[in-house]
C-alpha cells in the first residue's frame, strides 16, 4: 500500500543510492513505524500468549506450582475415551474428567446447531422487513439493534428477572416453568437470550447486503417475467451467499465460544445441562481447587480445532453450488 | 512537508501507544492498579516525612474487598499500628473481582503480597504446594500464643503440628427462625435443646405451602447439608481427605432426612419460590427458618429491618451436636522478604483490641477465646449463637485438595434428587464415584 510510484522498470543492478529504491525501503520503514505499536501488542498479548498456552497444554500447572512436562497426558484426560467404554460398576475410577466428552461438548454442539440457524433466518427476516418502505422503519432498525449494543451481562441479568419462576415470562404466557433452574429448560432459555442480542447485528449484515444487490438485476428479472417469490429465490438468496457466509461464520464461532451468559445466568448448572466448552474451559483454569491449566490450555486448543473444522465445513456446504467471491 | 512529516510520524506511534493501551486493560485489574499508585504515593509523602526510608520494612497486605465500610475499618486499625510502629510499612492492597485467580496468578508470576487472607476451603492446595511460610517460630518471637485462639479455627490453619496461619474472623451456621410466623402458627420457638425430631414438627405446623410458605430451607448447597451429615455421625471425607464418606449409610441417612422436608413440602429450594438465596427468602418471610451464618445478621438489618427473628444452634441430630466453620486466616507468603514484620502486622490485626473493634462493628466474629464474654455478644443473642456454634462439635469447611469438586458433586446430588427424583442413595453414590474419580487425577 506504500508503494504508489513504481511503475518505472528498476535498474539493473541494485545500488545504495539507487533514489527509486531509497524511496521505498524510507516508505517501508514508514510502514512499519506505523505498524509498530500494533504489532509490539500483537505479538505480546497474541503470538506470545498463544505459543505459552501452547507449551503449556503440555504440562501439569497449577499456578502454584512450575509447570511440569506431561506431555499428551493433559489431552488424554480431556478427552477420556475410556469414559465412553462399557465399565463394570465397580470399576476403579478414572483419571480423568468426562465433562467435556459427556457434556460439555455435545452441549455445545447442540447449542450452536439451534442458535445458528434460527439467528441467521430471523435476522433475514427481520432485513426483509427493514428493506421495505415502511412507516418507522428507522425507529424499528434502533429497536432491533439496541439489544447487539448494550452490556451481555446487563442483558443476562435482565433475562434472569425475565424468565424466574414469578417473572413475566410466566405470567405472560400463563406457565409454571422454573426457566433457570431446571435442566430441561435451562440451556433452551440462554439459546433464547444468544437469539435475542445477535440477531440485530446480523440484521445489520444482512440489510447492508441486501442494499448492494444491484437493481439492474432485478429489472432483469421483473423484465423476464420472474414473481416475487422466484425473484427472492433466484436472485435475493443467491447474491447474498457472501454475506450468509459471513454471517453463520461469525455465529459458529461466536456459538462455540459461549460463555459470559453462562457464567452469569447459570455457572454452568443446574446439573450441568448449561455447561459449554469455553465455560469449561474457565472452570478447570480458575474455578476449582485443583486449579489445571494445563487441561484447560489443552481444551483451547480443542475447541480451536472445532471451530476451524466447523468452518470449513460450513464453507463447503454454502460454495457447493455457484462460485462465491471473497466473503 | 517532509519536516511536518518527520514529527508527524513520532506523534502518531505515541498516540496510537496511548489509545491502543486502553482497550487492553480490563475494568477489574485497573482499580486494583489504581490503588496501588496511590498507596505508593502516600509511601513517598510518608518516606519524606521521615527520612529514614532504607530502614522502614514493608509489608504488603492483601485480600478480598467485601465493602467499603470493611474496607475503611481495616485501614483505620492499619494507621493505628502505623503510628505504634514507624518502622513497618503496610500497603494495603485489596483485591476486587475474582480473589482466587488473581491471587494465584500473582503468585504465579512470583509478585504475591506479604500477607494475604486465606479461606480453610483453600488451604489444603496452598499448603501441599508450599506457599505458605510455616510460623511457628515467628509466633514465638512475637509472643503469639496458640492457645489464645478458639482451637477449632488454629487447628483447621495447622498441618502435621506446624502452623501456616493465624485466623482472623469465623462464621457457623445458626437456625434462624421467624418469631411472627411462629406466633402465627401457634407454636414454641426454637431453643438450643432443639432436635431433628423438634425441627421437622415445626417445619409441619409453619408450612402453607399454598401460599407459599414454607417451613425450612433446604437448599441443595454444599454449605448447608453436611452439618446434618455430622449431626447423624457421618462424615463427607475421611480423616486424611484420602476417600470420600459421602455414600456411607449415615450421610445417606441424613440426605434422606433432609430432601424429605422438599418431598413432604414442609421445606422448599429457594429456586421454588424465584430467589437464588434463602436468605432473601427468609427475610421476605416466606421460608419459616433457614440454616445460615452471621453474614444474614447485616443483610436483615439493611434489607428486611422488619422481620422479626431468633438465632439458636443448630438442632441436635440423631448422633448429637454439628456444624460447619466458614474462617478466613491471614498467612505469610514463602517469599516474603520481611517476614518477622509480616507477624508483627498479623498480630496487630488479629489482637483483642482490633478483633473487638471489628467485633462491634458487627462485621466479623473474633477469633480469639478471651473475647467469648466480651459485652457485645452478651448484648446481642443473634451474634452470640453464631459464636456459641464454633464449640459445640463444629469442623472446619474444608475437604482436601478437591474441595470444590466434593462441593460441585454434593450439590449435584442433592439437585438430582430434587429436579430429576433420584433415588437418595443412587444419587450419593454417583457423586462419590465422581469424587474419587477426581482425587484419582490429583494423585
Amino acid at each position: 500500500m506504500t508503494q504508489t510510484v513504481s511503475n518505472r522498470p528498476a535498474g539493473l543492478f541494485w545500488r545504495k543510492d539507487n533514489p527509486e529504491k531509497r524511496k521505498k525501503r524510507s516508505e517501508a520503514l514508514t510502514a512499519y513505524i506505523f505498524l509498530l505499536p500494533y504489532l509490539f501488542i500483537f505479538f505480546t498479548f497474541t503470538i506470545f500468549s498463544i505459543g505459552y498456552a501452547f507449551y503449556l497444554s503440555f504440562t501439569r500447572y497449577n499456578l502454584l506450582r512450575p509447570p511440569e512436562w506431561w506431555g499428551l497426558e493433559g489431552y488424554r484426560r480431556v478427552l477420556c475415551l475410556e469414559a465412553l467404554m462399557p465399565r463394570g460398576e465397580d470399576a476403579p475410577p478414572l483419571a480423568c474428567d468426562d465433562l467435556f466428552i459427556k457434556k460439555a461438548l455435545p452441549n455445545t454442539v447442540k447449542y450452536t446447531l439451534i442458535v445458528v440457524p434460527t439467528q441467521t433466518v430471523l435476522s433475514l427476516i427481520l432485513a426483509f422487513a427493514m428493506d421495505q418502505k415502511l412507516r418507522f422503519r428507522r425507529l424499528f432498525r434502533t429497536i432491533y439493534y439496541l439489544p447487539s449494543v448494550t452490556s451481555s451481562v446487563v442483558i443476562s441479568l435482565i433475562f434472569v428477572w425475565l424468565f424466574s419462576p414469578l417473572g413475566i415470562v410466566n405470567q405472560i404466557f400463563n406457565l409454571n416453568i422454573n426457566w433457570l433452574n431446571d435442566p430441561r429448560y435451562a440451556f433452551y432459555t440462554i439459546m433464547i437470550l444468544n437469539v435475542f442480542t445477535t440477531s440485530g447485528t446480523l440484521m445489520l449484515i444482512f440489510l447492508a447486503g441486501l442494499q448492494d444487490i444491484p437493481t439492474a438485476i432485478y429489472e432483469a428479472a421483473s423484465i423476464d417475467g420472474a414473481n416475487k417469490f422466484q425473484t427472492l429465490r433466484f436472485i435475493t438468496i443467491p447474491m447474498l451467499r457472501p454475506v450468509v457466509f459471513f454471517v453463520v461464520t461469525v455465529g459458529l464461532i461466536g456459538c462455540f465460544q459461549v460463555f459470559d451468559q453462562i457464567y452469569v445466568m447459570t455457572s454452568g448448572g443446574p446439573l450441568d445441562s448449561t455447561t459449554t466448552v469455553a465455560y469449561l474451559i474457565y472452570k478447570w483454569a480458575f474455578r476449582d481447587t485443583t486449579v489445571k491449566m494445563g487441561q484447560a490450555a489443552a481444551l483451547s486448543f480443542i475447541l480451536a480445532l472445532i471451530i476451524l473444522v466447523f468452518t470449513l465445513i460450513q464453507r463447503r456446504i454454502i460454495e457447493g453450488s455457484g462460485s462465491v467471491g471473497s466473503a | 512537508m517532509k519536516t511536518l512529516l518527520k514529527w508527524f510520524v513520532p506523534l502518531m506511534v505515541l498516540s496510537l501507544l496511548l489509545a491502543a493501551c486502553q482497550p487492553a486493560a480490563t475494568p477489574t485489574p485497573e482499580k486494583v492498579i489504581e490503588t496501588v499508585t496511590v498507596e505508593k504515593e502516600k509511601e513517598v509523602v510518608k518516606t519524606v516525612e521521615v527520612e529514614k526510608p532504607a530502614e522502614r520494612a514493608v509489608v504488603r497486605l492483601s485480600g478480598w474487598a467485601a465493602s467499603p465500610e470493611e474496607t475503611a475499618l481495616l485501614q483505620s486499625i492499619l494507621l493505628d499500628f502505623t503510628v505504634e510502629n514507624p518502622d513497618i510499612v503496610v500497603k494495603y492492597e485489596p483485591i476486587t473481582g475474582d480473589y482466587w485467580q488473581q491471587l494465584k496468578t500473582s503468585i504465579a508470576s512470583g509478585v504475591e503480597p506479604d500477607v494475604f487472607y486465606m479461606d480453610i476451603f483453600q488451604f489444603p492446595a496452598f499448603v501441599r504446594d508450599e506457599v505458605l511460610l510455616p510460623i511457628d517460630d515467628l509466633m514465638a518471637k512475637e509472643g503469639v500464643k496458640r492457645d489464645d485462639f478458639i482451637p477449632s479455627l488454629i487447628d483447621a490453619f495447622s498441618e502435621g503440628g506446624v502452623t501456616y496461619g493465624i485466623p482472623k474472623d469465623f462464621n457457623t451456621l445458626g437456625l434462624f427462625y421467624n418469631k411472627d410466623l411462629f406466633a402465627k402458627a401457634g407454636i414454641a420457638e426454637p431453643t438450643d435443646d432443639w432436635t431433628w425430631d423438634d425441627l421437622k414438627a415445626a417445619a409441619e405446623a409453619l408450612s402453607d405451602p399454598a401460599n407459599n410458605i414454607y417451613g425450612l430451607g433446604v437448599p441443595a448447597d454444599p454449605g448447608r447439608f453436611p452439618i446434618f451429615v455430622f449431626q447423624n455421625g457421618g462424615s463427607i471425607m475421611t480423616e486424611d481427605y484420602s476417600d470420600t464418606l459421602l455414600d456411607s449409610p449415615a450421610a445417606v441417612e441424613a440426605a434422606t432426612f433432609y430432601t424429605d422436608f422438599r418431598k413432604n413440602q414442609i421445606g422448599a429450594i429457594p429456586a421454588d419460590v424465584g430467589e437464588g438465596w434463602q436468605g432473601t427468602v427468609f427475610g421476605k418471610g416466606q421460608f419459616a427458618m433457614v440454616y445460615e451464618g452471621g453474614w444474614l445478621i447485616p443483610y436483615l438489618k439493611q434489607q428486611f429491618p422488619n422481620t422479626n427473628y431468633g438465632v439458636v444452634t443448630p438442632p441436635a441430630g440423631p448422633k448429637g451436636e454439628g456444624n460447619l466453620i466458614f474462617t478466613v486466616a491471614y498467612v505469610i507468603s514463602r517469599n516474603s522478604k520481611n517476614p518477622e514484620a509480616a507477624m508483627r502486622v498479623i498480630n496487630y490485626l488479629t489482637s483483642e483490641k482490633a478483633q473487638n473493634k471489628v467485633l462491634e462493628s458487627g462485621f466479623a466474629l473474633p477469633t480469639r477465646l478471651s473475647l467469648q464474654n466480651s459485652e457485645f455478644l452478651k448484648t446481642n443473642p443473634a451474634s452470640s449463637a453464631i459464636f456459641r456454634g464454633a464449640l459445640q462439635g463444629a469442623r472446619p469447611f474444608v475437604w482436601g485438595l478437591v474441595g470444590s469438586d466434593v462441593n460441585e458433586q454434593m450439590g449435584k446430588a442433592l439437585e438430582r434428587i430434587y429436579l430429576e427424583n433420584q433415588a437418595v442413595d443412587a444419587s450419593l453414590k454417583q457423586a462419590a464415584q465422581v469424587i474419587r474419580q477426581k482425587i484419582a487425577e490429583v494423585k
